[in-house]
């Protein structure tokens, strides 16, 4: 749909790469499949079996296309998906890493990145993921 | 108190690391050993902010060899973590005092030998491990602590062959 007159062009699409252990990547994204349909655009990648080097290698061969940036969702601070990202990332432009995604987040993410900039959006994702996380105690019967 | 944790594994600080040891042991310093992390300002930052609430000490091997004694009197439980076996050697050459070495990430590159899913260890791997056995350690290998510690010479017959 192209801009009707005063409105703004719609930004584009901020791509997203999904760094974790195991196969939780591939795992959040099947779920929110289920949720909100087939997903497109993003890229899955496991930490598993892999040096540092080799996961560096693997990050920025995913993210050398992105022409204006993008988002780097890794699982925990600290662990290698987050430094080895931060490593490669740095080398190819305004990449914004988030950490601790979580199936809240990404749904989010995917209502909003062809409609927010990049740095707009990872802090909105960052409030998103927390306000995901509530406890609620049980009511004894 | 201070060393309570030696370890060998390319991936420096990660998760085994933080979570898998760090919640056995509660280190309330890591020493990253590593000639390269030590000259580039932008991964010992990088390294610092990785473990919050635990101090980082990033030094290159004559650094961490020179305060390795200092730091075994310390109080609170440290570790060190260097990336191969060819730094490990290098640290106990330079004279630092190091009996057991965690064995925990040593992962494929062209030419290594599959030990088990985490160690791959080539010719120059192989002669690393060797000097270190020679000059009295243990090298353990056990990827987090609730996995089997295997001595490494159990696990690969060529080292003592």
């Amino acid at each position: 749909m192209s801009p009707g007159p005063g409105e703004e062009p719609a930004p584009p699409r901020v791509p997203a790469l999904i760094v974790t252990h195991a196969d939780l990547a591939q795992s959040l994204v099947r779920a929110a499949e289920t949720v909100v349909g087939p997903v497109e655009d993003v890229e899955l990648l496991s930490n598993e079996d892999r040096s540092r080097d080799d996961l560096e290698r693997a990050i920025e061969e995913r993210v050398q296309g992105w022409s204006q940036g993008g988002l780097l969702f890794t699982d925990f601070w600290g662990g290698s998906c987050h430094t080895c990202g931060a490593a490669a990332a740095r080398r190819h432009g305004e990449v914004v890493i988030v950490t601790g995604v979580n199936l809240p987040l990404l749904l989010d993410y995917l209502h909003n990145r062809d409609r927010m900039g990049l740095v707009e959006l990872a802090e909105r994702l960052q409030q998103k993921g927390r306000d995901g996380i509530r406890v609620q105690r049980g009511v004894p019967a | 108190m201070s060393w309570v944790l030696h370890r060998v594994d390319d991936r420096l600080i990660h998760g085994q690391v933080l979570v898998g040891w760090g919640a056995r042991l509660h280190p309330v310093r890591i020493w990253v050993v590593d000639d390269g992390v030590a000259t580039s300002e932008w991964e010992r930052t990088l390294f610092r902010e990785a473990a919050p609430g635990i101090e980082v000490r990033v030094a290159d091997v004559s650094e961490a060899a020179a305060e390795h004694a200092a730091e075994a009197a310390a109080p609170g439980a440290a570790f060190l973590l260097v990336r191969d076996l060819a730094t490990a050697r290098r640290l106990v050459q330079a004279g630092a005092t190091v009996r057991e070495w965690n064995l925990g990430g040593l992962h494929y590159a062209p030419g290594k030998d599959k030990l088990n899913d985490y160690v791959y260890l080539g010719p120059a791997d192989r002669d690393d491990a060797r000097a270190l056995l020679a000059l009295g350690a243990s090298l353990i290998v056990q990827d987090v602590p609730a996995s089997a510690a295997t001595p490494l010479p159990a696990l690969d017959p060529a080292l003592t062959a």
